[in-house]
């Protein structure tokens, strides 16, 4: 018994290590990459630096891609609020014969790569008279749909998870107005789903390279755009880039892993406070 | 009168999303569609679709067959094993940092991921020249990150972890009663596996396959990135037609587009029926 215990943790072991080595190596060789003197002729690296930083930062074009991409990111994240969690909301409580045909739709953009979208846009908006294809405002609408079903999905979940119909009906049975019923009760509850879905939108927009490329391009250069860029001029200003986005990437799906966690946590809670509540009326009625 | 109101009501709210739904995606599809179908005179055509029999474009779609076929193999077949073994682990704790590392590496994709497969197994990777110096094993020009060996490696990254978040729930919905009550009827652990274990992981493997086929098949930015547009693969090809101001075949361009929203649109539906399915065993 004892004997198989130890063979199969070692054979645990194997699997877990490779896994590790694979999933982790590329990330750590980039970020030592970054600070390394010169890493292309020894194992090891020769000396560190923050040289490439430096030089990355000194380059104005550093601060203008990153804008771009910050204004691009949040524009989707904020039209999106604006646009599908009303209808998330509306469809859920207001008009669920339409949820089915809604819920279709907001997996439809997983099927349609990105390349794909650029090129149907392209050919509908982009000649005379329709010159809009090009612009920035056209690429985050297309950016709100590519990404609709990350925000769609944790609103409807969220809205499903708090039983939003009952709280709607006891706060207006209590007397509350509309705006209070929004702002105090619909609004704290479905905050996870939307910051769940508004953080994987930021996250996935301030990476997303293919779209942006076809449909504006140089006109509106973006942070991956440069860091493509500079991965066929110079790897070493490259990897400065790409520990950036690989930093970005990880703390957003920390942050929304946690958001995740604390949201689970307020709904069982609050789950457990409204059964215990329930519970107490019975016998203050049986009383 | 007002049933009419009340659907007006229902309905009005939702126009915003409708619309933005019409611009972007169906009305761009509808008439990538028509243009699939039209000749330059504005006739009905077939010859766009012919065209795909030319050697570039049909080497694309192999090309891309291949190798979203072959990551979705590798990273079902190793992301169920690692899952398995994940799911294994006695402290919470590991248990949980694993899965944090699979959800935060999923996301990793594109540009920089490719770029970060340069720095290990380029040319001068990290990788490359520890081979070189501590066995003795020289990885080029047998190997390179920028062919078909170096694609699949780069796209078993975001495959992997994928596949580890989708069937750890699928894992932990095999019931130990089951198990006890096969071992208590005299079953062995082959047959345990074989009539208890394999059905109910099915789905979960089947619309991982799927959504994993999908997922590599309309991948671009990875690929780009390491060939630019020196490898055939679909996405590749539909880009360099992109390229410049000036639409190269705009009508073979169309109908590359449709033969990859049908393989896409059958694989996505395909998985969110087998997720489905997959969901009843989990509750």
């Amino acid at each position: 018994m004892a004997a198989m215990k130890k063979k199969y943790s070692f054979l645990t072991g194997i699997v877990i290590g490779s896994f590790l080595f694979y999933m982790l190596l590329p990330i750590v060789a980039t970020y030592v990459f970054s600070i390394a003197t010169r890493w292309d002729r020894t194992i090891l690296p020769e000396g560190l630096t923050l040289e490439w930083y430096k030089v990355a930062f000194a380059d104005d074009w550093f601060f203008i891609v990153f804008k771009n991409s910050l204004v691009l990111s949040i524009s989707t994240v904020l039209v999106s609020v604006i646009i599908i969690v009303p209808t998330a909301y509306w469809v859920h409580l207001r008009n669920p014969k339409a949820r089915p045909l809604f819920d279709l739709i907001s997996i439809i953009p997983f099927a349609i790569p990105g390349v794909v979208l650029a090129l149907g846009l392209i050919r509908l908006y982009a000649h005379p008279p329709l010159m809009i294809g090009r612009t920035p405002a056209m690429l985050v609408a297309a950016y709100v749909i590519f990404t609709m079903p990350f925000m769609y999905r944790p609103v409807i979940n969220s809205l499903e998870a708090v039983n939003i119909r009952v709280l709607t009906e006891a706060a207006q049975s209590l007397g509350s107005s509309w705006l209070r019923t929004i702002t105090q009760v619909i609004l704290p509850n479905i905050l996870p789903g939307m910051l769940n879905g508004g953080l994987l939108v930021f996250a996935i927009i301030f990476g997303e390279f293919t779209i942006a490329t076809f449909l504006v391009g140089a006109r509106f250069k973006t942070f991956p755009m440069q860091l493509v860029y500079f991965t066929r001029r110079d790897g070493r200003i490259a990897s400065a880039y790409t520990v950036i986005s690989f930093t970005i990437a990880w703390v957003s799906s920390l942050i929304i892993l946690w958001v995740v966690t604390w949201g689970a946590k307020r709904t069982s809670m609050r789950n457990t406070q409204h059964t215990k509540g329930l519970f107490a009326g019975d016998v203050v009625e049986q009383k | 009168m007002s049933r009419l109101k009340t659907l007006a009501m229902n309905w009005i709210p939702l126009l915003p999303f409708l619309i933005l739904c019409l611009a972007i995606m169906i009305l761009p599809l509808f008439f990538m569609l028509r243009g699939s179908f039209t000749g330059s005179n504005g006739e009905f055509t077939l010859e766009h679709y012919a065209k795909m029999r030319a050697p570039i474009y049909a080497v694309s779609f192999k090309n891309s067959i291949l190798l979203s076929g072959l990551t979705a193999i590798l990273g079902v077949i190793l992301g169920t094993v690692i899952g398995y073994f994940i799911f294994q682990l006695i402290s919470k704790r590991s248990k949980e940092l694993m899965t944090a590392l699979c959800d935060v590496t999923s996301n990793f994709s594109g540009a920089p991921l490719a770029f970060a497969f340069i720095i290990v197994l380029g040319s001068n990777g990290v990788l490359t020249l520890a081979l070189q110096k501590y066995l003795s094993w020289e990885i080029y020009p047998t190997f390179s990150i920028y062919s078909f060996w170096g694609l699949v490696l780069a796209y078993t990254y975001f495959q992997l972890p994928l596949m580890v978040l989708l069937i750890i729930p699928a894992i932990a919905g095999l019931k130990r009663e089951w198990r006890e009550a096969a071992y208590g009827m005299g079953a062995n652990s082959h047959q345990y596996w074989r009539y208890v274990g394999i059905p109910v992981l099915t789905p979960a493997i089947l619309s991982g396959l799927l959504l994993l086929f999908a997922n590599s098949f309309g991948a671009f930015a990875t690929a780009y990135t390491l060939t630019e547009f020196r490898y055939p693969l679909v996405t590749l090809q539909l880009g360099f037609l992109l390229t410049g101001e000036v639409f190269r075949d705009p009508g073979a361009g169309d109908a590359m587009g449709i033969l990859t929203l049908i393989m896409m649109g059958i694989s996505i539906l395909f998985y969110q029926l087998a997720a489905r399915r997959g969901r009843k065993w989990q509750q």
